[in-house]
């Protein structure tokens, strides 16, 4: 049976050093909250290029080809000649195009940041409300009392304010 | 495959109706018309136009598809007069029809410059476009007091607010004279059979209407006529309405 | 800055969060004030408006465009250094943005709606102006996408949608906060406003990518929008508006205004709202440096307007420009010369720059002088087009002045709701900014 530690930093180097450590002890189940974003646990964590960035890709070629076959496909479904231009003007169109590649591209980013982050996320998690205040706080998981004790020294040893059993989803 | 490609060719080309059906078109001789303002009463009552009354007249809200600008020329004494009758120059490319986002005003097969009431959202765009300042925006719903009411043509809409609206060459008598037409069997309409209201009341017979696509027209005739010129032909606009310039004594 | 004390994480919460729970009697009496004077001013006339007809405005034939047109493109503009500046900054990783951009943003939001609230009062039957978007129907008649109105409808549509999920996700981590600090009612709904924030570093690494990409996407749509809206203008043959140099000319103004625009909302929220220690001199000074190269690209663009219009040479254009600058309404034409062109030059004294009292005086007139511009640009050209039979006068009636008025009562009321709702200044952002919490240290 698996268990949670939680523990409690003040300060953002220790908190670190700490995440650092466990990760190189083994642990893979960990998870890091702060108040503010922080380059290195990303690193520590392994997270390198976030997969948003395909949404966004895709969401902009879609915007794209779309705009442009929304403005061509409505002006031949019913044609109404204006100012003697051609029914399918290219260079109007291709603002048309170009507004709805921002649109999709954005929606498609918001969409990716919904799958990427898991959220929204309602239900009751293991949380810390300090941890978005001015706490650092680290949650690991532990396979066995072995193990916990291990992980329990690193996070002690790293200077943790406090460290606590917590039950709950990670 | 080469089909779409084919259509895509065709659609992708400027000008869509190459060949209209018809081309409705105006020659107005200034060297006829005396400034009478017959034309803008008989459209007024022909389209249905409202009486907007002194006080939005003095606003510049009145409703005329139809007007007599008045030019003076020279310093008094020697002092000239000028009009010319300016309406819808129902232009091939008209700087208006791109600007309307709904397609409440649209060109047609017979080269008319159209304006559709009903779809219509008030932007004024249009307006501004046009150079020829002839859409007049309804700026409230005009009503007609007893028994003027009983005058109107049945067979054109009443405007509400909020709508453009502007000279449409007299649609409806062009409807009605191709509906002739058909039943008596013929594909198209006779030279002379639709006469714009304005045209049928000019007594100086200035204005002449009928078919540019047929040369032996009298319309075509007219608009040949080396005196024709366009209003503000600069612009590129190629309205349908040719005027004739007037012939000064001292050139 | 020698008396400037760093807050701590801690407070930092504290004082922003108080600025949103504690309500005083004094913003009561400005949320009534400015929503009754919206609802007297904008609302009431609107609807007097909508019944009578468009009549209810001085618009005449020829100058058939009028307050709602400029106030809309005015309106338009302001909204522009919002997210565009917050964008532009977050890329070039300027941490000075970090403490104004959420009331920037928000400033953007707002002002963007009062101006699709314009686009409500404009046209003559409002009840039909769906008839733009493009929804399929049982006619299959669809929007005209060659028309610069249809753009404006596009540009205008992805922006609100794009500024508003810019602002959203940049406070999900503080609605977090908010949560937090919150019970009752208020939590459970933070509680969903926060999508379950917990900051976990998965959270803010992906929030981190979205939000450069929102970024990324916002900055040429913004430039987008405004170049759109100016071709309602240049794509006309209206002498004094069919020019090339409109997109940039109105893309300069917009983001001129926009920018005083901060500097006023920033003392406001100063002021008002104690954020002392985090709105400070450095936003000032830099905001200020802004705004004189703004307004030099500006002066620039207006002095190349008058020389293309010159030496186009065109009749049509001399008239109009004769009448611009020396006819009914050059009184304004050179107010707002002065206030866009020669006041902000005053803010190259360092006396000038550094007064909070000064630079709001400074931006509010900016502000007028670009209305002014906006006002100008519809009330002199197309009154006076080609043809002189029709030339014409253009003055607003009492509803389009009550209207306008009643603009910045909305505005302002959607922002005092707005302070009270989100934090008018991002948390996480500002903690950025401060020095890392080390043991070291």
């Amino acid at each position: 049976m698996s268990t949670n530690l939680m523990g409690i930093f003040q300060f953002e180097d220790e908190f670190i050093s700490a995440l650092r450590r466990l990760k190189e002890s083994g642990f893979d189940g960990l998870t890091a909250m702060s108040p503010i974003p922080l380059h290195e646990a990303d690193h520590i964590l392994g997270f390198g290029k976030s997969p948003v960035r395909r949404f966004t890709l895709a969401g902009t070629l879609i915007g794209a080809a779309s705009g442009f076959a929304m403005a061509v496909a409505t002006a031949i479904t019913f044609i109404l000649p204006t100012s003697g231009r051609p029914i399918i003007t290219i260079p109007p169109f291709l603002i048309i195009s170009y507004e709805m590649t921002i649109l999709f591209g954005v929606l498609f980013t918001l969409l990716g940041f919904h799958v990427v982050s898991g959220l929204p996320a309602w239900r009751d998690k293991i949380y810390h409300p300090a941890s978005n205040v001015d706490r650092f706080t680290l949650v690991v998981e532990c396979t066995d009392r072995e193990n916990s004790k291990l992980a329990e020294n690193i996070i002690l040893e790293s200077g943790a304010e406090e460290v606590s059993r917590v039950e709950g989803d990670r | 495959m080469s089909s779409v490609l084919d259509k895509f060719k065709k659609y992708t080309k400027p000008g869509y109706y190459d060949k209209f059906d018809y081309h409705w078109t105006m020659t107005i001789d200034l060297d006829r018309c005396t400034g009478c303002e017959a034309c803008v009463v008989a459209c007024q009552a022909e389209n249905n136009l409202p009486i907007v009354g002194e006080q939005q007249f003095a606003m510049r809200r009145e409703m005329k598809w139809i007007r007599i600008e008045r030019y003076w020329e020279g310093e008094y004494p020697n002092i000239k007069l000028q009009f010319i009758p300016m309406l819808c120059q129902h232009c091939d490319q008209a700087p208006c029809e791109i600007a309307c986002p709904v397609f409440a005003t649209y060109h047609n097969q017979d080269g008319l410059n159209t304006q559709v009431y009903n779809r219509c959202i008030g932007t004024r765009t249009c307006a501004v476009y046009c150079p020829y300042e002839v859409r007049y925006f309804n700026w409230f719903t005009y009503h007609w007091d007893e028994p003027l009411e009983q005058q109107l043509n049945p067979d054109v809409t009443v405007r509400e607010k909020g709508v453009m609206e502007k000279c449409t060459f007299c649609i409806q008598r062009i409807r009605q004279a191709k509906d002739a037409a058909k039943d008596d069997g013929r594909r198209r309409v006779r030279d002379g059979e639709i006469t714009p209201a304005c045209v049928q009341s000019c007594p100086a017979e200035a204005m002449v209407f009928g078919d540019r696509n047929d040369p032996d027209s009298q319309v075509s005739k007219m608009a040949r006529n080396s005196r024709g010129y366009h209003v503000l032909e600069e612009l590129n606009t190629k309205p349908s309405i040719v005027y004739l310039k007037r012939v000064q004594p001292d050139g | 800055m020698a008396d400037y004390i760093e807050p701590t994480y801690a407070e930092v919460n504290k004082d922003v969060l108080r600025s949103m729970m504690e309500t005083g009697p004094k913003y009561w009496a400005l949320l009534g004030t400015s929503i009754s004077v919206a609802g007297i001013c904008f609302f009431i006339p609107w609807f007097y408006q909508l019944e009578v007809g468009i009549g209810a405005s001085g618009m005449n034939r020829s100058a058939v465009w009028g307050t709602y047109l400029s106030n809309f493109i005015f309106w338009i503009g302001l909204s522009h250094s919002g997210t565009l500046l917050s964008a532009v900054l977050h890329i070039t990783n300027s941490s000075w943005r970090k403490a104004i951009y959420r009331s920037a943003e928000a400033m953007t939001l707002f002002s963007l709606v009062t101006a699709a609230l314009f686009v409500m009062v404009h046209p003559g039957r409002v009840w039909f102006v769906h008839w733009t978007v493009p929804i399929p129907n049982q006619m299959d008649l669809w929007p005209n996408f060659r028309s610069p109105l249809m753009f404006d409808v596009m540009a205008i549509t992805t922006y609100l949608t794009a500024s508003s999920i810019f602002i959203y996700m940049g406070s999900v981590p503080d609605f977090a906060a908010v949560r937090d600090a919150s019970t009752g009612l208020r939590r459970k709904l933070y509680t969903i406003f926060s999508f379950g924030w917990r900051g976990t570093a998965k959270e803010w690494h992906t929030l981190g990518w979205a939000y450069t990409f929102f970024a990324v996407l916002v900055i040429p749509l913004a430039v987008s929008v405004h170049s759109i809206v100016s071709w309602d203008f240049a794509m006309s043959l209206v002498p004094g508006l069919h020019h090339t140099v409109f997109a940039p000319y109105f893309v300069t103004g917009a983001i001129f205004s926009g920018t005083a625009g901060i500097v006023t909302v920033m003392f406001l929220l100063r002021k008002y709202m104690n954020f002392e220690r985090y709105i400070r001199e450095i936003h000032l000074v830099n905001l200020g440096k802004l705004l004189v190269l703004l307004s030099l690209i500006w002066t620039y663009i207006n002095i190349m307007e008058l020389f293309t219009t010159w030496f186009s040479g065109s009749s049509y254009e001399l008239e109009a420009l004769e009448w611009r600058l020396t006819g009914f309404y050059a009184p304004m034409y050179w107010e707002m010369i002065l206030f866009c062109a020669v006041v902000p030059m005053l803010i190259l004294f360092k006396k000038i720059r550094t007064s909070w009292k000064s630079m709001l005086i400074i931006s509010i007139l900016i502000n007028i002088g670009m209305l002014s511009e906006r006002f100008i640009i519809v009330a002199t050209s197309q009154p006076r087009k080609f043809l002189p039979d029709a030339f014409g006068f253009y003055f607003p009636s009492i509803v389009e002045i009550a209207i306008t008025i009643g603009s910045f009562a909305v505005f302002s009321t959607l922002f005092l709701i707005f302070v009270k709702w989100v934090p008018a200044v991002s948390l996480y952002e500002v903690k950025e900014t401060l020095k890392p919490l080390l043991r070291t240290s």
